[in-house]
């Protein structure tokens, strides 16, 4: 690439057109991805039409900024009110919620957003250096690799689970039988649906979540409003943590942006899978694991980093070999298709601009929406907290059920979050962690398809220790798993030869 | 006397009321139902015709994606719609033969065809690891070792796997055929060589041909693809194989006649526009303006093509 090309590209991406594209789309991707149940992929596919008429490199430009601000957005929600917005936010609320009920939601909103700042631009540098790399290996990604990671992805969770491990246990294996819900992806048959047509789709993850956290939440604090105490507390606490405080979570930001941008890159993984294995990965990595969920920074930071580092990951299967990594880039391939570009091997060579203007274009995207959201975005987020409690309650609910109902327009995803809602707060209750059951509803098909699909193709379970990349996660998954049984093994032993 | 001016003049308020109403449909925005999530094929497509729709009869036409039940929850919503053209939807391939084998499917005439999109042919694409140079080795090797060669398609019910079920009925072979949850898993597994073919359509694997990372093998169509004018079809290669998914536009059942032909001429003439089908052809999407008639004998042909497929393959749970 000549040194004149780049420049106009530069010189392009920051003319008055493209910023102000750009801000809008950050904008619109700021509103649309706070909204409980819209999608960052509903976003990108309602500004679709008006990418029509427009050149490739602004189409990009405005379609990057939406989707990089709306996969920051999605922690607002789940801040504030503790609805997940987006399946990436799935996990942020469990801190970021707790944080806001503490008096922090600022300081919250505000770890998020430099977590998914952070965690954007490692991502975009992933994408920069390494995408034909990371292609390969995404290719030899296959069906025993994937099943062997999700393995690995349980282990974590039972392992980081808090409080009693049985009834972590017990909550992933609820987890794991409600993913089993829905038509057979192998055969095609429905199972456990009630005799009713209507969950032959099984049940989607965000009114899962939209129940389980953000109904159970409404119901607690209906309970807990007796004794007075404010769910979101109205402070003039500070915004923006100190530098010493962030340079601590340096290492969780490299360590789970890195885990977002591999995962984003491996086809039809999604952010939901990357912000479970941030947080569990964190939580096992943490000297002191019990703090998570109690509403720490860390808590924040894990996921938003993640699944922000996810968007230049999903990047790289799309650039390289023309292949969504999920349904977010598959309307980004809709965007290039339309403009007569075929994504794919032959993209570097016969289009190297357009490949440098999307790198920029997604850079002026994370600068824009750190810029718009450090400045408008938290001030008037914030503002939500000043609403008075019982309209606040009220108004979640209503969110909740109309989030819900938006993921696909059905009425039963409606009952769905009202029945999980029960659930969840049966398990507030009752002491049982209701992370592990998400955490299986999101892992528990995706190891089901790709362990049946192993079996289908190469007819052996031995296949697991044949190939390097699942063995290893094996090995790892059936370590962490025994690790603890041996620890209490040994340290029984040790008693009984003091009592002898 | 009095019931016969009763009776003329309900007669004649009635075709007032007709040809107001023909007159003045559509008042309102139209509502148009994709039975699949956004970013899809289904949707794209969707979404252009919509758009330029829209400008055609002079009122928004609003899209609303569903998801769920490999497409079916989309077809119920629409079915159950009021048939009065303010509800109208993508068809696809699949929801032809969800009537066979879901439990409570809809079926075709719960739906009127308003016009044709066009044809989405199958094609053969082998890796390029793989010993397979031309379509004659694919067939005899598949027939030395029935059942071992996996094939990457849909699960059960889905296009490509249709079109690799129609295949092996054609031409006699057993294949393994392996699910994948739509077209870009199964190009993945392609190119990763987890599967040695696949029978997604061309314009998926057009690109990794072209980069010599796979080779398309053949076409399932009666003519060649119009981005792949040098790969010939099974047809020109001694084998006959037509399969794929197709699109069309459908409402619900008992649509006034008059607003259906407001619809069908408006779409055909939107279908029809040079500007649309050079703006679908560069998506690569192949278009074939068909009118409510010619668009029914097509699905009703597909239907006719498929069962005894689908029977075949074990999948009925609801007979014809």
């Amino acid at each position: 690439m000549t040194y004149d090309l780049l420049s106009t590209i530069i010189y392009n991406l920051f003319s008055p057109y493209m910023l102000g594209l750009a801000l809008i789309g950050v904008v619109l991707g700021l509103v649309f991805g706070a909204l409980p149940g819209v999608s960052s992929t509903m976003a990108l596919a309602v500004m679709l039409p008006f990418t029509y008429g427009m050149e490739t490199a602004p189409a990009m430009v405005l379609m990057l900024a939406v989707f990089f601000s709306s996969v920051y957005a999605g922690s607002v929600s789940a801040i504030l009110l503790n609805i997940p917005g987006t399946p990436g936010a799935m996990i942020t609320l469990l801190d970021g919620n707790a944080m806001a009920r503490e008096g922090k939601a600022a300081e919250a909103m505000a770890y998020a957003l430099i977590a998914s700042i952070f965690g954007g631009i490692i991502g975009w540098i992933f994408l920069v250096i390494l995408a034909p790399t990371i292609a390969t290996y995404a290719l030899q990604f296959g069906s025993p690799e994937y099943a062997a990671v999700v393995l690995f992805g349980l282990a974590l969770v039972a392992y980081a689970s808090s409080g009693d491990m049985l009834r972590g246990l017990a909550a992933g294996a609820m987890g794991l039988i409600i993913g089993l819900v829905g038509r057979d992806q192998v055969t095609d048959v429905p199972r456990f649906t009630f005799g009713t047509a209507d969950l032959q789709g099984g049940i989607d993850i965000i009114p899962l979540a939209i129940g389980l956290f953000g109904i159970a939440e409404v119901l607690s604090l209906l309970i807990r409003s007796k004794t007075d105490t404010p769910a979101v507390a109205v402070s003039r606490a500070r915004t923006w943590p100190k530098f010493s405080e962030l340079l601590g979570e340096l290492p969780t930001v490299l360590r789970s942006s890195t885990i977002g941008t591999f995962v984003g890159a491996i086809p039809a993984a999604g952010s939901a899978v990357a912000v479970a294995l941030a947080y569990a990965c964190e939580k096992r990595l943490s000297k002191s694991p019990e703090k998570f969920g109690t509403g720490i920074p860390r808590g924040v930071v894990a996921p938003e980093a993640a699944n922000n580092a996810c968007v230049g990951g999903a990047l790289i299967p799309m650039l390289t070999l023309g292949i969504p990594g999920d349904s977010i880039t598959a309307v980004l391939i809709g965007v290039l298709l339309l403009h007569g570009l075929r994504p794919g091997p032959g993209l570097f060579e016969n289009q190297p601009d357009l490949v440098v203007t999307i790198y920029g274009a997604l850079f002026v995207a994370i600068l824009l929406t750190a810029l718009v959201a450090g400045l408008i975005g938290i001030p008037v987020y914030r503002k939500i907290l000043a609403i008075p409690q019982r309209l606040l309650t009220a108004a979640v609910l209503v969110l909740c059920l109309l989030g819900a109902y938006a993921v696909r327009n059905a009425v039963v995803d409606v009952w769905v979050a009202i029945f999980f809602g029960a659930v969840g707060f049966a398990f507030i209750r009752l002491n049982i962690p209701v992370l592990p059951l998400a955490f299986g509803a999101v892992l528990g098909p995706l190891l089901e398809e790709n362990l049946r699909r192993t079996l289908i193709i190469h007819r052996d379970v031995s296949v697991f220790f044949e190939r390097p990349i699942s063995l290893v996660l094996v090995c790892l998954s059936l370590a962490i798993l025994l690790l603890p049984v041996c620890i209490m093994g040994l340290s029984y032993m040790r008693k009984r030869r003091i009592h002898r | 006397m009095k019931l016969k001016a009763t009776l003329g003049a309900a007669s004649l308020l009635s075709t007032l009321a007709v040809s107001a109403f023909a007159q003045t449909f559509p008042e309102g925005p139209i509502t148009w139902v994709v039975n699949w999530p956004a970013g899809g094929g289904q949707d794209t497509t969707s979404r252009m015709v919509a758009d330029h729709l829209s400008g055609a009869l002079g009122v928004p036409v609003v899209i609303e994606n569903y998801d769920g039940a490999g497409g079916l929850t989309g077809m119920r919503e629409l079915a159950k719609a009021d048939a009065d053209g303010y509800t109208i939807g993508m068809l696809g391939a699949s929801s032809v033969i969800q009537q066979y084998t879901t439990d409570e499917p809809v079926m075709m005439d719960q739906l009127d065809v308003l016009s044709f999109f066009g044809p989405d042919p199958g094609a053969l694409t082998v890796g390029a690891g793989t010993a397979y140079q031309t379509l004659d080795d694919y067939v005899s090797a598949v027939k030395e070792a029935p059942g071992d060669v996996p094939n990457g398609n849909d699960p059960p019910g889905g296009a490509s796997y249709i079109s690799a079920a129609i295949m092996e009925s054609a031409l006699g072979l057993e294949l393994n055929k392996v699910p994948y949850a739509g077209y870009a898993p199964t190009v993945t597994a392609l190119l990763g060589g987890e599967v040695e073919s696949a029978t997604v359509p061309l314009p998926q694997v057009l690109e990794h041909a072209v980069s010599g990372d796979v080779r398309i093998l053949g076409v399932m169509s009666g003519a060649r693809h119009f981005l792949a004018p040098d790969i010939p079809t099974f047809e020109e290669q001694g084998y006959d194989v037509l399969a794929g998914d197709f699109r069309a536009i459908v409402a619900p059942a008992g649509l006034p006649a008059d607003v259906a032909a407001i619809l069908s001429e408006a779409l055909i003439e939107v279908l029809s526009a040079e500007e649309f089908i050079t703006l679908a052809n560069t998506a690569g999407y192949m278009i074939e303006p068909l009118g409510a008639e010619e668009a029914s004998a097509r699905i009703t042909a597909f239907d006719e093509q498929v069962y005894p497929v689908l029977e075949e393959a074990g999948l009925v749970t609801n007979p014809k």
